[in-house]
């Protein structure tokens, strides 16, 4: 696997070939990197999440994700790609039917792990979330922090070399905010982790080096230093 | 109570076209030979002037099969006519040949009426007896039946096609979401419709096995106790074995079919 772990060169991406949501984009994002992208409403962050995780294809320029160049990617590689994904939506995207700790371990239920190491993991990722006791829990039954603390579980159960998180905290309480910050930083201290983080505000308490994209409504991107 | 909800409302459907299907292949055996009987058990008698061979009756018409002859004193005895044994030879030397035939297949009433004009083309045959009326009513009213109950199964079937389409609606809905959180975390086609599969394979083993049951039940309960002679002769081809693997068969094939349908059918969010 190449240093660079996201690398857009001349990227533009659009739903339609009218209007174009990111315009002629060029940056990297190397191994342990921690990226915030920030930008109005509609600027086109999360357009630019999909496109790393493969839900969108580039209209134009080159995209590679963990050396792969998602312009051409056929089907299965993008599932073997996603298997090393880790991805946390603002929605949360639980699975409403499964319990708790089926949702966390889904990944590694995936990638055909063992019940005794989905187990084992499951604990330690809850824990590590403070959601211990909560294992046999429906989604449902959790406030949204918690679905959210489940679904940041989740993305890390397979310790993936790329984190993508669409608005994480959003409409989260402080506490709940400050566990998946608090892991993040340590996915990425310790793990070195590369995690893109897609918000409107970055938090005033963030304890590691970040790198900052911005956004502008034209679909232009720019780091701040 | 969920639970039986949601297996029911695919074993209901399944089940009616397993019923159909079932029904279908135990009417085709169980009449088959009763059908055998009707087309064997007719015969046409002829009257000729002089002795006639079958291959005189096949250069008439070639649907002849077998042509036996009807023995004289069989004919007097059968008129019961009480003569001296000289006076009795004379009649039976003056009286004409009987003979039975059967024919090579089952034929239309225009088709026994074809073979009718033939053989009167020969001048020493002086009559024919085909026996029309007996033969159309029995065989138009078997036909009739068979046509009737064959129509109702093909009803029964595209009603249990309609409900499960709407089961297949309800599993969109129901299990569209799980799919698409599974397909972003990069879940092979198999592994995101497992559940689903295993969720029809079994209400497709479970339909299979009550419509098995409902044959077993039928052949080992209701027949013994009934008078239709047509369903006592034929008791033991009401249900066979092998009819449960051929409905096992089919049941999981459909729903493999449906599963794969509602798969394909889940995009991922956009």
């Amino acid at each position: 696997m190449s240093e660079n772990v996201i690398t857009a060169k001349n990227l533009t991406l659009a739903y339609d070939s009218t209007e174009k949501i990111i315009n002629n984009a060029t940056f990297e994002i190397k191994k342990g990197d921690f990226v915030f992208i920030t930008g109005p409403s509609g600027s086109g962050k999360s357009t630019l999440l999909k496109a790393f995780y493969g839900n969108l294809k580039p209209q134009d320029g080159q995209l590679n994700i963990g050396g792969l160049d998602m312009t051409n990617i056929i089907k299965h590689k993008l599932q073997e790609l996603r298997t090393h994904l880790g991805i946390v939506f603002q929605d949360y995207k639980l699975i409403n039917e499964w319990t708790v700790e089926k949702n966390v371990v889904l990944p590694l239920w995936i990638a055909g792990y063992s019940a005794e190491v989905q187990s084992s993991q499951a604990k330690r990722l809850l824990h590590h979330v403070k959601l211990t006791g909560k294992e046999e829990k429906y989604p449902l039954e959790l406030s949204g922090g918690e679905q959210q603390r489940v679904g940041v579980a989740r993305a890390m159960a397979k310790n993936p070399f790329l984190i993508l998180a669409d608005e994480p905290t959003g409409n989260l309480d402080e506490y709940s905010s400050n566990v998946i910050w608090d892991l993040m930083e340590n996915a990425c201290q310790q793990l070195d982790t590369t995690i893109v983080v897609v918000t409107h505000r970055i938090p005033m308490m963030f304890n590691i080096p970040y790198r900052h994209f911005s956004i502008d409504a034209g679909g232009n991107i720019r780091e701040v230093h | 109570m969920k639970f039986i909800k949601t297996h029911l409302s695919l074993i209901f459907p399944l089940m009616a076209i397993l019923l159909g299907l079932e029904f279908f292949i135990v009417f085709d055996r169980t009449t088959e030979s009763f059908e055998k009987s009707l087309k064997n058990g007719y015969t046409m008698m002829v009257v000729a002037k002089n002795e006639m061979s079958i291959d005189d009756f096949r250069s008439w018409d070639k649907h002849v099969l077998k042509v036996e002859e009807i023995k004289k004193s069989k004919i007097l005895n059968s008129v019961n006519i009480d003569l001296e044994k000289d006076k009795g030879e004379n009649l039976e030397h003056s009286l004409p040949n009987f003979y039975s035939i059967k024919l090579n297949k089952y034929l239309s009433i225009s088709e026994l009426a074809e073979v009718k004009s033939n053989l009167k083309k020969s001048e020493d045959i002086t009559r024919i007896e085909t026996f029309n009326s007996v033969y159309q009513s029995q065989y138009e009213l078997f036909s009739f039946i068979k046509f009737s109950f064959n129509t109702f199964i093909v009803f029964m079937t595209i009603i249990g096609f309609f409900l499960i389409l709407k089961q297949m609606e309800v599993w969109n809905f129901l299990h569209a979401q799980r799919m698409k959180v599974m397909e972003i975390f990069g879940a092979s086609l198999f592994l995101r419709s497992k559940v689903l599969i295993n969720l029809s394979v079994v209400d497709a083993i479970l339909s299979a096995i009550i419509t098995s049951g409902v044959f077993f039940v039928i052949q080992n309960m209701w027949i013994r106790d009934t008078h239709m002679s047509i369903l006592k002769e034929n008791v033991e081809s009401v249900f066979y074995l092998s009819d449960f693997f051929i409905l096992l068969f089919a049941s999981i094939s459909i729903v493999l079919v449906a599963v794969f349908l509602v798969v394909i059918n889940v995009k991922e969010e956009e």
